[in-house]
């Protein structure tokens, strides 16, 4: 695919008024046994915005990403160096559970991935872990979550039916229902809309502006006007190294490097 | 290559289904009633009051005459041979055949008794025709009665005496004279009979009617014109009366028309004018002084008859007897109660008698001929009833299952009840899986969820090694090694049962509660190495406190010195009333879950791990514990693989046949104490196949054994696929 900077649209940023370095990356690296993943990323994320991650396969964002929420600490013979603090505090603290760390940060899947449960259950299953039982909150949060993931008048009738009989772009909004209705602070996307059709990722890429207002949100993707239509920010991974991050106007109409213009303007990736 | 799998699978369904063919092929004949078919009758055209009999092979009738002459027929009427013993001028008054011992007695005028042997020589001709001829022999006269005529006359040989006994009239009231002869066998071999006192049995004024006198020479049943039915027994010092009874007592009016002592003497069957037929037994019955006694008991009544009862035959091979009525004849089984087969009447009923071997049915009628039967009815005692029915077996002191298939006895009478090895299959079952359920899944969940996978490479493979150890090795453990050790430290064990989960769970709800800065030491997946020592040490305490325990809590009197002894398997038999066995169902749960849980482990282990990883990462980030993914997430998805992992272990305990067989006592009882045994359907095929006789009912009832376990496996195994794909449906994954 092959896009001229200028053919994209790029919106303008709004001001926040939350931190800019709400998280901050600090000369992190990371392995997966000997193999380097992520090599000396230095990055602040503001609160309150998207930011977008961007960069060809194997560029090390979505490992980036998992390790935001210490996703990476399942997989086998992993070991990281430098930090990354949320909030002014590092996830890897000691005292930090990770369980009460994944609470706070959010994360939707690239693939949808529902529980072979009921809509209403699959929303309200953060809260089932956290020992809720209250039907009158439970209620409430489903309700409130589905409107925000803009599917509440779809499935408002059939709560108690399978997650599973939901369409695709349903079903990645449910994702994000079930993501949000734990009232993260932070909100990690892992390539949302990869799996969708174009009307169903136009839908989510509405979501995300409307999310924005309440959540820090990370977003994974593998499409530049995506990237270009929702975030405020942008860094750019190359290999496993951040070559560029700044706000999305400007990595798109004028990029600083050479290897971030060649990218975006498809020349490879 | 397409059609060759075609014929593999069709061969696969084909080799299925004749298996099950064959299985029901073999059971069938059990259910099937007798067959009999009428022969050509016998023109023998014998006088009334003579007797009429016929040989082992049917081949060669005889009638005796008053004058004691024998006359011998060929089955087309001719007269082949007539002899005459030398009665000395007295007249036959009453005659009776002993077909089991080839004798006839004859009651003479002056109140003895001459016994007859009926000799027969088989003969083959040049052309191998084979004939049979008939030597007779007078054995000898028993004086025994006053000198009058006898009405009626038995000759009874137990293992070391003969009892004659007549019944006379004397001014018009019946009696019963008894004389027992005493046989002993001197040095040389030559047996000296000495006649002990003759004896008078009566009831009273009251006419005898007739009388039943057992093969054990040691009872004698007389049934009196008013119906009542006094016992006298000879417990060594002469006959008395010891009981009486009325069959008829709630059916005014009636009158007993019929009587007889089925095969083993221990059951009378008494036929009335009414067509009622009434069952009575010797089983111990507890006296009013506590004692209990064998004493004659109602057992049931029988169906009732087409008619008024005449007569009665008893089968010599089986429980099954005639009973004639005016108009029927029905064969019928005492066990079972079932009627094996109703034929017509006949006219002018005289005598009817069942062939030693159970093929022939024989009739003497009004015209003195004989009319015969052909009779095949391999399984008298089969049936539904006896397979899954209570029955009342002689001897007992009421109906109950039974599995008794083989004994020293020829008297025994089989059991074949297989309500207590399916009970024992169930049982078996359960204790296996007792202890491998929770072992395997909850191993299977951890393995699959917690466990690193470099650990997890080595476990499983050793699981699957552990799956495919021979049950006979299992079994000789079980039985050699495992079944004494458990003997020996029962509470020992009972305790490590008891101590070795509690301290895990325990030590899994403190970790949790464990500072971080403690738990970070300890990666994740590695949890259980820091639970190893806490195991050890909780099996070591409870092993080491069991003779403490056993002394505080199992401490009773020793039944033979009356010393407080500290023994577990005392005390359970002195607390609970029940058994113990050292090879038990807790020995069997051992074992045999030893055998289910690699299977378990394995497909359910698959099952879990085959959850999508993105269903468990999205459970995780959205902050559960990995404890709650799996509860809520991973079980629920897996759960239809689960299950036919807990089916197919539930499967392989089902028909497990060698632990059983080794680890157990095979006791086909029915009690769930977990310490005594079982005997399981394969068990029992497995044990008493090789001793059935091709054919038998024996060996038919094992292949019905085998019928039932597929039976059951099918149900089951049906039933789980169902369960399987509901679950499967309602927890598909995309």
């Amino acid at each position: 695919m092959t896009v001229t900077p200028s053919r994209i649209q790029v919106k303008s940023s709004t001001p926040s008024d939350g931190r800019t370095d709400y998280i901050h990356i600090k000369d992190y690296g990371f392995w997966y046994g000997e193999k380097k993943a992520l090599d000396a990323i230095t990055l602040t994320i503001p609160e309150r915005q998207v930011t977008a991650f961007i960069g060809p396969s194997g560029c090390g964002k979505s490992t980036l990403l998992r390790n935001l929420n210490r996703m990476n600490d399942l997989v086998d013979h992993v070991r990281h160096e430098g930090d990354i603090t949320v909030d002014g505090r590092s996830i890897y603290d000691p005292t930090v559970e990770v369980i009460s760390l994944r609470r706070r940060i959010g994360m939707v899947f690239q693939k949808s991935n529902p529980f072979p449960k009921s809509i209403y259950e699959n929303v309200v299953y953060s809260l089932r872990i956290a020992g809720v039982s209250d039907r009158s909150v439970l209620d409430e949060v489903c309700e409130s979550s589905l409107r925000r993931a803009a599917l509440w008048t779809e499935v408002k009738d059939r709560l108690q039916d399978s997650a599973l009989g939901l369409s695709g772009g349903q079903m990645q909004r449910l994702c994000i229902a079930r993501a949000i209705a734990n009232r993260p602070e932070i909100l990690l996307m892992d390539e949302p809309c990869s799996a969708l059709d174009p009307i169903a990722t136009g839908k989510i890429e509405e979501l995300i502006h409307e999310l924005k207002t309440q959540f820090t949100i990370v977003i994974v993707t593998h499409s530049m006007q995506q990237a270009a239509r929702v975030s405020d920010r942008t860094a750019f991974f190359y290999l496993g190294k951040l070559i560029e991050t700044d706000l999305t106007e400007k990595i798109f109409m004028n990029p600083a490097q050479a290897q971030t213009e060649a990218y975006i303007s498809g020349r490879f990736g | 290559m397409g059609r060759l799998i075609h014929v593999g699978g069709i061969s696969v369904i084909v080799a299925v289904l004749g298996m099950l063919v064959f299985l029901v092929a073999e059971v069938l004949p059990l259910f099937s009633s007798a067959k009999v078919n009428p022969l050509p009758a016998v023109h023998l055209a014998a006088p009334v009051g003579s007797l009429v009999g016929v040989d082992e092979y049917g081949e060669l009738p005889h009638v005796c005459l008053a004058d004691g002459t024998l006359n011998f027929y060929h089955v087309d009427g001719k007269l082949m041979k007539t002899w005459k013993a030398d009665l000395g001028g007295r007249k036959v008054t009453a005659s009776r055949r002993d077909d089991r011992a080839g004798i006839i007695a004859l009651g003479l005028s002056d109140g003895s008794i001459a016994e007859v042997r009926l000799g027969y020589r088989t003969k083959f001709d040049s052309a191998n025709q084979r004939t049979v001829e008939a030597d007779p022999s007078l054995l000898g006269i028993q004086a025994v009665g006053k000198a009058s005529a006898v009405d009626s006359v038995w000759v009874v040989r137990a293992p070391g005496s003969r009892l004659y006994v007549v019944r006379q009239t004397e001014a018009g009231v019946s009696r019963l004279v008894g004389v027992r002869v005493t046989e002993r066998k001197g040095l040389g071999g030559k047996v000296r009979n000495t006649p002990g006192e003759p004896f008078t049995l009566g009831i009273g004024d009251v006419a005898i009617d007739s009388e039943l006198v057992a093969n054990t020479a040691d009872m004698v049943l007389a049934i009196s014109k008013t119906n009542e039915v006094v016992v006298f027994s000879d417990t060594g010092d002469g006959f008395k009366k010891v009981q009486s009874f009325h069959p008829l007592a709630d059916l005014p009016g009636a009158k007993i028309t019929s009587a007889g002592l089925v095969a083993g003497d221990v059951t009378a069957v008494f036929g009335s004018n009414q067509g009622t037929e009434h069952i009575w037994s010797l089983y111990p019955q507890k006296q009013s002084d506590g004692r209990m006694l064998r004493r004659w008991g109602h057992i049931r009544d029988g169906k009732p008859l087409a008619g008024a009862a005449l007569g009665f035959a008893a089968a010599t091979a089986n429980k099954s007897y005639l009973l004639v009525t005016d108009q029927s004849m029905e064969l019928r089984h005492l066990t079972t109660g079932s009627q094996r087969w109703e034929g017509p009447a006949v006219n002018g009923f005289r005598q009817a008698f069942l062939s030693r071997n159970h093929d022939m049915l024989s009739v003497v009628d009004g015209q003195g001929d004989l009319q015969r039967w052909s009779l095949v009815d391999h399984h008298p005692e089969a049936g539904w009833e006896a397979f899954f029915g209570k029955v009342w077996y002689e001897g007992a002191t009421g109906p109950e299952y039974v599995w008794q298939s083989s004994s020293g006895n020829d008297e025994f009478e089989p059991k074949f009840s297989l309500v207590p090895l399916i009970y024992g299959t169930f049982k078996g079952t359960l204790f296996a899986m007792l202890f491998a359920l929770p072992i395997a899944l909850l191993s299977a969940i951890y393995v699959s969820q917690f466990l690193k996978p470099n650990v997890k490479s080595v476990i499983k493979p050793m699981m699957e090694i552990m799956a495919s150890l021979p049950s006979v090795v299992l079994g000789f453990i079980g039985g050699l090694w495992l079944a004494p050790l458990v003997d020996g430290h029962l509470v020992g064990l009972l305790a490590c049962v008891l101590a070795l989960p509690t301290a895990g769970l325990l030590f899994g709800a403190t970790w949790a509660r464990f500072p971080l800065s403690v738990r970070r030491h300890i990666p994740p997946g590695r949890e259980f190495l820091a639970l190893i020592p806490i195991v050890v040490l909780a099996g070591w305490l409870a092993w080491t406190s069991a003779p403490a325990i056993e002394s505080a809590l199992f401490t009773v009197a020793d039944p033979g010195t009356g010393l407080p002894v500290a023994d577990f398997r005392e005390w359970w038999r002195q607390a609970t009333g029940l058994t113990y066995d050292a090879r038990n169902s807790v020995v069997v749960g051992f074992v045999m879950g030893f055998a289910v849980i690699p299977v378990i482990f394995t497909i359910a282990e698959d099952a879990l791990s085959n959850v999508p990883t993105s269903l468990v990462s999205g459970s995780l980030a959205l902050g559960a514990s990995r404890w709650q993914t799996v509860w809520r997430v991973i079980m629920p998805t897996a759960l239809a693989g689960v299950f036919s992992a807990v089916m197919i272990g539930f499967g392989r305990a089902v028909g497990e046949t060698m632990i059983v067989v080794m680890a157990t006592g095979n006791t086909p009882v029915m009690e769930m104490n977990p310490f005594n045994g079982m005997r399981t359907l394969s068990a029992n095929i497995a044990v008493e196949l090789p001793e059935a006789p091709l054919g038998h009912t024996h060996y038919r009832a094992l292949f019905l054994g085998a019928c039932c376990l597929f039976l059951l496996t099918f149900i089951l195994n049906t039933a789980a696929e169902l369960l399987r794909q509901r679950l499967r449906e309602r927890y598909k994954v995309v």
